[in-house]
């Protein structure tokens, strides 16, 4: 019943989504199409060349793709934070299953018909036009059946880079720990996936009677004339030269955030705000800044001291934002000032083992952990102010190494008692929802985290207007309103940008 | 004047064995030859030297006065028309398409070609109302046959390369195809190689017979001195036709 209701009150942005979506997976599989038939011509044609072909498609295909959109994101060109980077992984998972019965249809021919063909005067190019490809056509159809099902699962990945599609509410229900704002994602992508298979799966049952190839072939080219068209369309509009492009990281409070500065501009400025909001982690919403594909988002001063600029860990607040300050100028980019809250990381232990084993510190925890389990996310685990340091400051050992896993799941994880220690958000909404405690850092280790609106400088030169109305954002908002502001979306499931509306005209 | 000269030709598959080994055979204007023989003993590379679907690599190839060299081999190939074992039909064209192939690569008009299909149609015995608009895959084995046929005479080529084209029909269709290409050939007269292992297709449809063995034409003769010869490797084959005689009789 919620999973409807929010299909309602969500209609125009489902609607969107799923455009997107669509507009994804078709592009990139019609692209796929236009390598991979070629492709596969090629290699039939070269039995040589086809063990080689086939087994780098083999290769592309088993790399995971949250991992491809990774080594995507630095490469010119075809890189970025984007749908462009999305199209360009979908294209290349597609590249596999099309070469690979391109080749099987072309050589599934009975060699007496090509004969015949040969044997009548046919040019090489007449065969492959007129007896080849359309006999080898079903098992083309049945690739690009294959290509586009699997596309529309690889799509919901690429919200991760702000490549848009039905994976944003996937990705939104996670950061909220939400079910179900994540089946409003994941059921019209499945039925998509359904939609897609089925229809193929039509076509290629058609072509294998053999009648109305023309129109076919007709039908194929309006399709992909008026996808290339919409898509071109939507690259334009995408991106006007007027637009400030707003990023967000893929958890809450980076999402009620990048709303707040978003709707700020929009207010204060009149100018028109793009969201590409859940970009999945640090580096990924650093590059998009660095490349120009975000204008602004909020980052937090130990976080791009440690992680993005690799110094060593400071404690004095003022003396880290110098620093960080100064290293995104040497990068052409601006820090504006802090917005007033610092979200460390707080080691979290349930409110019942804090009660019953009294524990204040981590220091008192330290002395129990030998028999504990720990989750952290991936991020945690590998950034010089993480695990490491951590465990070398307070002499922290577990019962089995920590598990790794999506930061927004470790809080449930740690709740249901799979975990008896997490490193979270200071600010997370669900710390007092879930009834979690988090243990004082005595040893000072974790540097002071700030969140402050990070901005390209050319932006900021170019519309001084926005770097005004986020001026005015500067102290405004305390730790305990962000927690609130949390606890709204991840226990209350209120809108991020609801949120952020109501925050507004309470500050103004 | 000769319609197909094989003048000591060889064939050798690269890196493998000599197939044909120094054939010479002069074939007139109109004129039936069959080669008969094993399997494996060079009929059907002899016979793909003519529209150039091989290349001998010594020796030459004559074709209407030209050395099949000199032919720019698409021309060449679609002047001549090839019927094979199991016909090779599109299997995605009906019957009318499949015969209108050559005369839409020759860029004919919509009505010739309608016209020439039916035509020809008619002529192999296939009713146009009935089969113009049919697929292969709902034809039965001696209908296929006659749409290569129709298919091979649709430009009205001078020559027609045939190889085993009755091979794969049952007794009682063999023998009506072959008579009715008795029939169609005393019409159209064209210059014709047949490819058969059976003797006695041969010495039924042919002007004249060649025997070959091992890469070589080993005796070539119109079918009644065929029949007297002595040759004990000629004899061999003939006697291997008495048996089915006796048998499907």
């Amino acid at each position: 019943m919620r999973l409807v209701e929010f299909w309602l009150s969500h209609r125009n942005e489902l609607l969107t989504l799923i455009g997107q979506h669509i507009l994804l997976v078709g592009t990139a599989t019609l692209v796929a199409v236009a390598i991979g038939v070629p492709l596969g011509v090629f290699a039939a044609r070269r039995p040589r060349m086809s063990a080689p072909l086939v087994g780098f498609a083999n290769m592309v295909q088993t790399v995971p793709s949250l991992a491809m959109f990774g080594f995507l994101l630095p490469v010119p060109l075809l890189g970025g934070v984007g749908p462009r980077t999305a199209v360009v992984v979908l294209i290349l998972y597609g590249l596999l299953p099309i070469v690979r019965t391109t080749i099987a249809g072309l050589n599934g021919i009975p060699a007496p018909v090509r004969e015949a063909g040969v044997a009548m005067g046919m040019t090489p190019r007449q065969l492959l036009q007129q007896v080849e490809l359309p006999l080898a056509l079903p098992s083309i159809v049945a690739g690009v059946r294959v290509a586009a099902v699997v596309g529309v699962g690889s799509a919901t990945i690429a919200a991760a880079i702000g490549a848009g599609g039905l994976g944003e509410y996937i990705y939104r229900g996670l950061s909220m720990v939400d079910t179900t704002v994540i089946l409003a994602g994941a059921i019209p992508a499945a039925v998509l996936a359904l939609v897609v298979d089925g229809g193929l799966l039509w076509v290629e049952r058609r072509l294998g009677s053999r009648r109305s190839h023309r129109r076919l072939g007709l039908t194929a080219g309006a399709v992909s004339c008026i996808a290339v068209l919409l898509w071109g369309g939507a690259l334009l509009a995408g991106r006007g030269s007027e637009t400030i492009v707003v990023g967000s990281k893929n958890f809450t409070e980076g999402v009620i955030l990048g709303e707040i500065v978003a709707q700020t501009i929009e207010r204060e400025t009149g100018l028109a705000v793009q969201r590409r909001f859940n970009l999945g982690g640090t580096l990924i919403c650093d590059r998009a800044l660095l490349n120009g594909d975000i204008d602004v988002y909020v980052e937090y001063t130990g976080t791009a001291l440690t992680a993005i600029f690799r110094q060593p860990l400071g404690q004095d607040p003022a003396a880290v934002l110098t620093t960080v300050r100064e290293s995104y100028a040497r990068s052409g980019r601006a820090v504006l000032d802090p917005l007033g809250f610092d979200n460390t990381f707080a080691i979290l232990v349930r409110g019942r083992d804090a009660r019953a084993l009294a524990l204040r510190t981590i220091d008192d925890a330290a002395r129990h952990t030998s028999g504990w389990r720990a989750g952290f996310g991936y991020e945690f685990l590998e950034r010089p102010d993480g695990y490491q340091g951590l465990a070398s400051t307070y002499g922290l050992r577990f019962q089995e190494p920590p598990r790794v896993m999506d930061l927004t799941l470790t809080y449930r994880a740690l709740a249901s008692g799979q975990v008896d220690l997490i490193a979270g958000d200071a600010t997370a909404g669900l710390i007092s929802a879930l009834d979690l405690v988090p243990l004082e850092d005595n040893r000072q280790y974790f540097p002071p985290y700030d969140a402050v609106p990070v901005a390209r400088s050319d932006m900021l030169l170019r519309y001084p207007e926005v770097g005004a109305a986020l001026e005015t954002l500067a102290g405004r908002i305390s730790a305990a309103r962000m927690r609130e502001m949390n606890h709204a979306a991840d226990a209350g499931r209120e809108d991020p940008s609801a949120i952020a509306r109501r925050f507004l005209s309470e500050v103004r | 004047m000769a319609a197909i000269e094989f003048l000591d030709v060889s064939y050798t598959v690269p890196g493998g064995a000599q197939i044909l080994d120094h054939v010479s055979l002069v074939i007139g204007e109109g004129e039936v030859v069959a080669l008969v023989g094993r399997s494996g003993a060079g009929k059907t590379t002899l016979l793909r030297l003519v529209n150039r679907l091989l290349e001998p690599d010594a020796g030459r190839v004559v074709v209407g006065g030209r050395d099949a060299r000199e032919w720019e081999p698409i021309r060449l190939r679609r002047s001549i028309g090839y019927v094979i074992q199991d016909a090779g039909l599109f299997p995605h064209f009906t019957v009318a398409d499949n015969i209108a192939v050559v005369p839409r690569l020759e860029g004919w008009d919509d009505a010739r070609i309608r016209s020439r299909v039916d035509e020809l149609l008619q002529l192999t015995g296939l009713p146009p109302a009935v089969y113009a608009d049919r697929w292969p895959g709902e034809l039965s084995g001696g209908e296929r046959q006659r749409v290569g046929v129709a298919r091979a005479l649709a430009a009205d080529p001078a020559i027609l390369l045939m190889d085993e084209p009755f091979g794969a029909l049952d007794p009682v269709t063999r023998a009506e195809l072959q008579s009715e290409f008795r029939g169609v050939q005393r019409r159209l007269r064209k210059t014709v190689i047949l490819v058969t292992h059976d003797m006695r297709e041969a010495l039924s449809l042919a002007d004249r017979v060649a025997v070959m063995e091992s890469g070589e034409i080993i005796a070539c003769d119109a079918p009644p001195a065929m029949l007297a010869s002595g040759d004990a490797r000629v004899r061999k084959l003939l006697e291997a036709v008495t048996v089915p005689f006796s048998q499907d009789s």
